[in-house]
Formats: structure tokens, C-alpha cells, sequence
């Protein structure tokens, strides 16, 4: 049997998002629907003292969506290094629902580089491989 | 400070309470130029039985495919929110609670992403 606990003051305003249940693994497009990656963490804002936080201290926020490689320490624990993680700032994110939407184009991201990587030295290196297909 | 930095850590108020299985967050009023705005953190979603919830089935009305929803509602049986007001350190791997804090149920009765249509 399930404890009756009060309501959460915030839980019926419509402004809730929760961490894991809408932003971890969902699809990002970009402002041209163009999926671009999933997101693997949230990077959050620093806290003041956080192993003794102060009555009062500002809560922190989302800053950025993370991707990369998490697989691994998910499966066996720890945490990939920040250089292995994308980030995408949270103000170029349009809109969250089934897919997270993105106020800019994928190409400007760090989280594509890979993509481009490989457009640009082996596609683009490939006879034909410049242009679309006639 | 990432996500599962607090995700999966274990939560203690005078004793042991369970584990973080998700992040609440409330976004801010919209008045800055950007579309989405800020998203503060709200409180964390405590479950005493398990350590992940990635599904939600306790914070929402969805009940099927029932066996599925049983399942979660059980394993999820007697999880709360406690508001980041609440919080009084953050250490590896471990959360720490002020004295009398507050619980308040998980539930979700209407979040900022809309529900998936299965009708």
C-alpha cells in the first residue's frame, strides 16, 4: 500500500519537467527536424558549499544537454570524462515533448563533429561524393 | 554538477530513506527572450525499494499494459518528493536531508511535456 502524502505545490501547474522521466534519452532534432543525437546527462549549475548547502541557496539549474558515450558507466558505473561529453546550451533548446526541439541548426554543434569529420575527409574524398546525386 | 552525479545516490534523513530515481524541475515564468525557460530545480523523486525509475509509472495515470504497471506501482510502492528546500548536502554518492523535512507525493497531474496519445 502506497503512503498518502500531500501534493507537490508545482505538480498541477503545467511548468514540471522531471530529469529522467522527459529529457534523459530523448531524440534531439534541430530547427530543420534533422535528428542530431540523444541526450545522455544534464549538466546543472554549481551550488555554493554543496556538501553544506545554506537554507536559502538558489536551486541550480539545467545549463546544458549532454551526449556522448555513457553506455559504459552506466552499465559498470562511474562517469565518462567532460571531454567525452557534447554540450548543448539549454537556451538553444525550442521545445520538449516525444523529441527534444532545437532553436538552431545541428551543424553548429559540437555534438555533430563527428558527422561533419567524416563528410569532409572521407565522403567528400569519394569521387561524386560532393554533390547530390543527379 | 551533472544529472547522475545525484541520480541513483542514496538518500538519508535520520536514517536510510532510499535511493534518488529522478529530478524534479519547475520552469521559470517564460519572460526571457529564450523559448524554453530556465529550469530550476525543484526537488528529488526518493523511492525506498529501488534505484530507477525510468518509466514513471507512479507519477502518472497510465495503467497499461497492466502487469507492467502492478509491477511499478509496487516497486515504486511509498516513494516521495522532497523539495530542494529540504536538501542539506550533496556528497558523493549520498544525499543528506534537514531535520523534518517534508514529503509530498511524486505524482505528476500535469507536466510542461505532453502525455503520448495511445487512444
Amino acid at each position: 500500500m502506497t503512503a498518502e502524502y500531500p501534493l507537490d505545490p508545482e505538480a498541477a501547474t503545467g511548468r514540471v519537467l522531471d530529469g529522467h522521466l522527459h529529457l534523459l534519452d530523448r531524440q534531439v532534432h534541430d530547427v530543420a527536424s534533422v535528428p542530431v543525437t540523444a541526450v545522455s546527462d544534464l549538466e546543472l549549475s554549481d551550488v555554493d558549499s554543496i556538501e553544506n548547502i545554506a537554507p536559502g541557496t538558489p536551486a541550480p539549474e539545467i545549463v546544458a544537454l549532454l551526449s556522448g558515450s555513457v553506455l559504459g558507466t552506466r552499465i559498470f558505473g562511474g562517469r565518462p570524462p567532460p571531454s567525452r561529453l557534447q554540450r548543448i546550451a539549454w537556451s538553444a533548446v525550442d521545445q520538449v515533448g516525444v523529441v527534444i526541439r532545437l532553436a538552431v541548426k545541428g551543424e553548429t554543434l559540437d555534438a555533430t563533429w563527428s558527422e561533419r569529420w567524416v563528410r569532409d575527409h572521407i565522403i567528400g574524398r569519394i569521387p561524386g561524393g560532393r554533390h547530390d546525386p543527379e | 554538477m551533472i544529472l547522475s552525479d545525484v541520480l541513483g545516490a542514496e538518500v538519508y534523513g535520520d536514517d536510510r530513506l532510499g535511493h534518488v530515481t529522478d529530478v524534479r524541475f519547475v520552469l521559470g515564468d517564460g519572460s526571457s527572450e529564450q523559448a524554453m525557460p530556465q529550469a530550476r530545480l525543484h526537488g528529488l523523486i526518493v523511492s525506498p525499494h529501488t534505484k530507477s525509475s525510468p518509466m514513471g509509472f507512479e507519477r502518472t495515470q497510465i495503467r497499461s499494459p497492466w502487469p507492467i504497471a502492478q509491477l511499478e506501482h509496487w516497486l515504486h510502492r511509498d516513494s516521495f518528493l522532497v523539495l530542494w528546500e529540504d536538501v542539506a548536502a550533496i556528497l558523493p554518492g549520498r544525499i543528506q536531508l534537514r531535520p523534518a523535512f517534508t514529503r509530498y507525493s511524486p505524482r505528476l497531474v500535469k507536466a510542461a511535456v505532453p502525455e503520448p496519445d495511445f487512444q
